[in-house]
């Protein structure tokens, strides 16, 4: 079935690059999310965390949770952009 | 129905125990509408599989690859004054500085004791821009560049924003009023041309460097970049990378801004429609349809302002550090 599939492709050289295209997109996006999930899991984690020790300071814990959560989602972003990259160009 | 969930609780058999079945007895009426909702949902996906199959075949632009997602973001050039090539993402810059300007100014002229609506949001975002930068800049800084992070945070905003108001600029594809070739509405957004956030963190580049080195002079703006308290051999390892950590925040300002509106645009792309448009199959978009509208409202409401607010504080941060010595 793999070979019929290779074959129905054409060449093996274009398929190869469109494989490595799709791979280096799929890590990128994947790995960049995975990361960027875990990342933004422990910002909210401590700031859930300290909030409830310190209600009085929930505004800046606040602030600094949004700042921490920007900084870490565009990580996913780096790892996309260089997906995109890979695959578009 | 309605006269029935007003009545009193009628448990048979319950004998008395604090029962809330509230979603028992008849729904509420939001909940009603939203079962609607999600049944022509399921209904639509079972009337696109109906009508046009389940595995539908792909238009030919797209079996041919004249389709790319990307051409969303082109620029074609739609004439020439002098050197400036004028693009939709000209247009869209310069509305975005009219309407900033224009308000900002209207707003100024005729502040009011009692403020209207706007002038609430305008005061809200002078305390919002000077609590930031009060917190992280010292009193001359602040003095000198609070003007600065507020125009950066006022003007990344509108242009984020305004990135989600469709437009007739897509000039690839057009369509038919009355006789007339009008461009096709897209939603566009500067920021999603990496210039425009590049020129941006340029400029504050720039300007943190120069405090930095009008502040220690330029030997001793290169010592500040090492820690302080590090000594010894290691020091050949550290300084390298703290060298690059500065220029690297060139690169991270510009790809955050670029690559969030960027990867934004082309979720909203994908969910409303276009994945079902590349794999050519009509059920697929109207599946991700509600998907689409959420990753929408979600970048509308949150993460354009938060983009805005995260360029401001690093701006304030960036600056005040270079003038702090380790």
């Amino acid at each position: 079935m793999l070979h019929s599939l290779i074959a129905a492709t054409g060449e093996p050289l274009e398929y190869g690059k469109a494989a490595g295209r799709a791979i280096a997109l799929g890590f990128g996006a994947g790995g960049g999310a995975a990361g960027a999930g875990a990342g933004i899991g422990a910002v909210f984690n401590a700031s859930i965390q300290s909030k409830t020790r310190q209600p009085e300071l929930r505004a800046e814990v606040e602030r600094d949770q949004w700042l921490g959560f920007a900084l870490t989602e565009a990580c996913f972003f780096y790892g996309l952009v260089g997906g995109f990259i890979a695959f578009f160009l | 129905m309605s006269a029935l969930a007003g009545a009193p609780p009628i448990a048979p058999g319950a004998g008395g125990a604090p029962t809330a079945p509230a979603e028992k007895r008849g729904m509420s009426r939001g909940k009603k509408i939203f079962l609607a909702l999600v049944a022509a949902w399921l209904g639509g996906v079972v009337f696109f599989v109906a009508v046009y199959g389940f595995k539908g075949h792909k238009a030919a632009e797209v079996a041919s690859g004249a389709f790319s997602p990307v051409d969303e973001f082109k620029l074609d050039t739609w004439f020439k004054v002098g050197p400036v090539a004028f693009n939709k993402g000209v247009l869209y810059l310069l509305i975005t500085a009219v309407i900033t300007l224009g308000v900002m100014l209207y707003i100024a002229r005729r502040l009011q004791q009692r403020p209207g609506r706007l002038q609430v949001v305008v005061e809200s975002f002078y305390d919002f821009t000077r609590r930031l930068s009060r917190e992280n800049l010292d009193e001359s800084l602040e003095r000198k560049y609070f003007p600065l992070i507020a125009t950066i945070f006022v003007f990344i905003l509108v242009t984020n924003l305004f990135g989600y108001i469709p437009l007739p600029v897509n000039s690839g594809e057009t369509f038919k009023v009355f006789g007339a070739h009008i461009p096709s509405l897209q939603i566009y957004a500067t920021d999603t041309n990496v210039a425009f956030p590049l020129i941006l963190a340029l400029g504050v580049f720039v300007l943190f460097t120069y405090e930095g080195v009008k502040h220690h002079g330029p030997i001793g703006y290169v010592k500040s970049l090492m820690p302080g308290g590090v000594k010894g051999p290691i020091v050949g390892l550290i300084f390298p990378i703290e060298v690059m950590s500065n220029f690297l925040r060139l690169i991270s300002l510009t790809v955050r801004l670029w690559a969030n509106l960027l990867a934004g645009h082309l979720l909203i792309a994908f969910m409303g429609g276009e994945l079902g448009v590349l794999v050519g199959t009509q059920w697929v978009s109207w599946l991700l349809l509600p998907f689409g509208v959420a990753i929408f409202l979600f970048e509308a409401v949150l993460i354009a302002g938060l983009q805005a607010f995260i360029f401001a504080i690093l701006t304030a941060i960036y600056i005040g550090g270079s003038v702090e010595s380790h």
